[in-house]
């Protein structure tokens, strides 16, 4: 008997067994085959085989659901390095920055920081100049959405920074991906871009017929399938670590950018009314706190000084913390100027519109069109409204055109349809172009995106993206990201556009949302009345132990940043507000500190005499101070408002403080703070109650609901 | 949606759409379960296979006659990948991890002497390296022959053979033993 002939290794035999091989090749084996009985059977089996896998895989589903997760997220050991960022938080008009401190009693202030903050410094410089106040009208910002802005030099490390803590969520059994990682930002070339718009544009002029009619096959197609993939989540959130308390002595100045995003609110109430606890890092506790209207006194016509009128007024309430009663609470609120329909200068729109497969979902581009209706009712006539569509090519859908020729704007909204896959940056490139080319010296310039922040497919990454939008905001129009949808929506994306093209960025989840950003508060949304807005929170060590500032994690600034003009701050809209937290140790109690800092070798720093004994002259509990630039100056000016602490209860503060502080209370459960205490939802949903007060609009009903639904879902 | 501009080449058009919108109806589910597989997104996926058949619009239908498909599985295969590095989300498919990620749906292993037979082959596939499931799905799904898969994941014709090869005998053994 001969000796086998092929080794059950042979790849040969796999190959002829599939019919793979040719003549001669075949008949040699088949020659052999006859002669060795083992490999035969090996054929039969190779068969038999590849007989199964062709049924079993055929009925493999056709989009694929298995879940992926990404591995575990890196976090940044450096937690908070202050210099990293800086963002201006552009938003709309009024401002409320609410300040919570809490106090502790008695006992030497020597724990020491967990994060380090800037040193004290003594001397800040005051040289805001003038800027005419007047300038005001020439900016457009939105408002209610925050927009971050990077400042130039160091919008790459930050950029990169932030990405490195970028952590990703799953709900299972969805995968979350999160955002590429930014590359150097040098990296972007301009030139292959225009290359690119230039043929987009040329695709686009010879619209075949051809490619209509697939797209619109492709649609029919995909909106039979969206609806499985639903299952899938590859939504993605960047890493915010939590701050700890901060010693007052050693780190007398707090300095953080406005933000009124509001995004952070949509999406988790999206997350809760779908029966979902939100992932941790969607959960930006300013923006939920900023997503309510507070009553803050608007800045009055009398308020003026040497520099003109102010653009803002600030509203500050300090009472004890409800989660910690021995705490004090501060509440900071800005609001912004309002300004009337009437009196806002006119508009020029741009509507930069994701039309690729993934935004064909119900809540995706028919709430964009919705929306789109929405705003388009609001306008003036002589405002101006473009649309530009990006998906594997971008399009002109609409000219420029004013509003008064309404029906033919209704028409282009009409006929938009999902198809192509995303290329981002030939639309902004588009977009930029048409509002630079219909530019209203004065007016609002704005575009507007519109997406679920899927750029996926396209000549860039996303840093390169970034940087273009960056590039674009120079131009002078602002920018508004609107997100939409779920299920692959990226947050953390949409975030870093509107940071870096002087915009704001909001979350569109349902109509009802669409009318409170594009209705209720369109001049918020569309009228800048202040940018690079910054505020800076001098603490009295005589007073305040330690303190803490609750959310606003990525929009710290180092306590040098405030009197750089060059640091980009956030914006702020026409009649909105922004409000901000700090839980507050008293002075002689003991802060809780997470981790203690060693002894220095060299300095001997003497508990409470630290940088000089503590002023005890003053009995001011701490000075806030603003410092923004009119919409359209360089260089910022400076407000200061001390605030004394009167002792009062938690019970016998204003019912805006109280929804306030019950708003952040209700973050801190979601993103398991460990600063919550014994903080229950209950709790909270006490505390919003006793803030409900004339609740116009019905949003702090909502919340209430939006409590006692989280209840009812398992952590 | 823009306004067409008609050109000299509307009719010729025409026929492409034809052409165009059967290749789509055909060929677009097996592409989108393909790139799916490769990205682990089916949203991805989607985009990726409608810019897939753009490219294929800018096409003359010369050029890619009698390959039509294989072209659309190479172009599809070079986007995906393309996104993939850009993200560097290549190290996905690092050995192990797909395992290791996927740990909290039952363990393929446990759901297999209850599941029915294809679904245990599924789940064996799934466990394949990434390159041998890709290799095997382009022949076993897609029907694709060596040469074909060859010129799309630019392999040689050898290498695709051994893949394919090495996969069938870990999940013919793997198989038999699964039998009681």
């Amino acid at each position: 008997m001969n000796a086998p002939l092929f080794s059950p290794d042979d790849p040969k035999l796999t190959a002829y067994a599939l019919g793979e091989l040719d003549e001669p090749e075949r008949s040699a084996v088949e020659a052999q085959l006859r002669e060795d009985p083992a490999a035969r059977a090996t054929v039969e089996g190779i068969r038999a085989t590849a007989k199964q896998l062709e049924q079993a895989l055929a009925t493999e589903p056709m989009p694929a659901t298995s879940p992926v997760r990404r591995p575990a997220p890196r976090r940044s050991s450096k937690l908070l390095q202050f210099p990293r960022f800086y963002y201006v938080t552009a938003t709309l008009a009024a401002a409320c920055v609410a300040v919570l401190v809490v106090i502790r009693q008695p006992e030497a202030p020597e724990a020491r920081m967990k994060f380090v903050e800037p040193e004290p410094v003594s001397v800040m410089m005051s040289v805001d100049t003038s800027v005419a106040p007047t300038a005001t009208k020439d900016a457009v910002d939105l408002p209610q959405f925050a927009a971050r802005t990077m400042t130039a030099p160091t919008v790459a490390e930050g950029v990169a920074n932030e990405m490195k803590k970028e952590h990703t969520m799953m709900q299972p059994p969805a995968a979350a991906v999160a955002p590429p990682p930014l590359r150097d930002a040098s990296t972007i070339t301009y030139g292959r871009m225009v290359e690119s718009r230039g043929r987009a544009e040329a695709e686009y002029q010879s619209g075949a017929v051809a490619k209509q009619r697939l797209h619109k096959s492709v649609a029919l197609a995909m909106r039979e399938r969206s609806e499985v993939d639903l299952k899938s989540n590859t939504e993605a959130y960047a890493y915010q670590a939590e701050s700890g308390f901060m010693d007052a002595a050693q780190n007398p100045l707090s300095t953080f950018s406005i933000d009124v995003d509001t995004a952070s609110y949509a999406n988790v109430r999206r997350f809760l009314n779908q029966g979902r606890r939100p992932p941790v890092d969607a959960v930006r506790i300013e923006e939920l706190v900023n997503y309510f209207p507070y009553h803050y006194a608007a800045p009055a016509a009398s308020d003026r000084d040497a520099d003109g009128a102010s653009p803002l007024a600030v509203a500050m309430e300090v009472a004890s913390a409800p989660w910690a009663p021995e705490h004090r609470l501060v509440r900071i609120g800005l609001k912004g100027r309002e300004v009337t329909m009437a009196a806002r200068p006119a508009a020029n729109l741009v509507f930069l519109l994701d039309v690729s497969g993934s935004m064909n979902q119900p809540n995706k581009l028919p709430l964009v069109k919705e929306s789109m209706r929405l705003l388009i009712g609001k306008l003036r006539p002589e405002d101006r409204v473009a649309i530009v569509t990006y998906a594997g090519n971008s399009g002109l859908a609409l000219p420029s055109t004013a509003v008064r020729q309404a029906a033919e704007i209704l028409a282009a909204i009409a006929e938009l349809s999902p198809g192509g896959s995303t290329n981002g940056a030939m639309g902004i490139h588009l977009a930029y172009d048409v509002a630079k080319a219909n530019f209203i010296s004065g007016g609002i310039n704005r575009v507007i995106l519109c997406t679920d922040g899927d750029f996926n497919v396209g000549v860039t990454s996303q840093g390169e993206l970034t940087r273009l939008i960056g590039e674009k905001a120079k131009s002078g129009v602002f920018l508004t990201v609107l997100g939409f949808g779920m299920g692959n929506y990226k947050d953390s994306m949409l975030e870093q556009l509107a940071d870096k093209g002087n915009g704001a960025y909001g979350y569109i989840d349902t109509k009802r949302e669409a009318e409170k950003m594009l209705v209720e508060q369109v001049n918020g949304t569309l009228v800048t009345i202040a940018k690079d807005v910054k505020i800076q929170v001098e603490f009295n060590p005589a007073k305040v132990a330690g303190y803490r500032l609750i959310g606003y994690e990525n929009r710290r600034l180092a306590k040098e940043d405030f009197n750089n003009d060059a640091v980009d701050a956030g914006e702020i809209g026409a009649g909105h507000t922004v409000t901000a937290l700090y839980e507050i140790v008293s002075a002689g109690t003991q802060v809780p500190v997470a981790g203690a800092v060693d002894e220095l070798k060299y300095q001997r720093v003497q508990p409470g005499t630290a940088r000089g004994a503590p002023e005890s002259a003053s009995g001011e509990l701490l000075t806030v101070k603003i410092r923004y630039k009119e919409p359209a100056g360089e260089q910022s000016l400076k407000r200061e408002y001390p605030l004394n602490d009167a002792g009062l209860g938690f019970a016998a503060a204003s019912s805006d403080y109280k929804l306030a502080a019950a708003v952040a209370g209700f973050g801190m459960i979601l993103r398991d703070s460990p600063f919550k205490g014994t903080t229950t939802l209950a709790d909270v949903t006490a505390w919003a109650q006793a803030g409900l007060g004339d609740d116009a609009g019905g949003y702090r009903s909502e919340f209430v609901r939006l409590v006692k639904q989280a209840e009812t879902i398992q952590p | 949606m823009p306004t067409d501009h008609p050109t000299g080449r509307e009719t010729q058009d025409n026929e492409d759409a034809t052409f165009l919108e059967r290749t789509f109806m055909e060929q677009q589910a097996p592409l989108t379960r393909y790139a799916a597989k490769l990205l682990n997104d089916p949203d991805r996926a989607r985009d990726v296979v409608q810019d897939t058949f753009v490219r294929l619009m800018q096409q003359s239908r010369a050029a890619v006659a009698g390959h039509t498909v294989e072209w659309l599985f190479t172009v599809c295969r070079h986007r995906a990948l393309d996104i993939l590095r850009k993200e560097g989300r290549m190290k996905r498919f690092e050995e192990g991890e797909v395992e290791r990620v996927a740990a909290e749906d039952p363990r393929p292993g446990r759901a297999i002497e209850a599941a029915e037979t294809q679904a245990a082959i599924l789940a064996l596939i799934g466990r394949l390296p990434a390159n041998q499931q890709e290799v095997v799905r382009l022949k076993f799904q897609n029907g694709f022959s060596y040469k074909e898969i060859s010129r799309i994941t630019e392999l040689s014709v050898t290498n695709v053979g051994f893949i394919i090869h090495t996969a069938v005998a870990r999940l013919r053994t793997e198989l038999a033993a699964q039998r009681p």
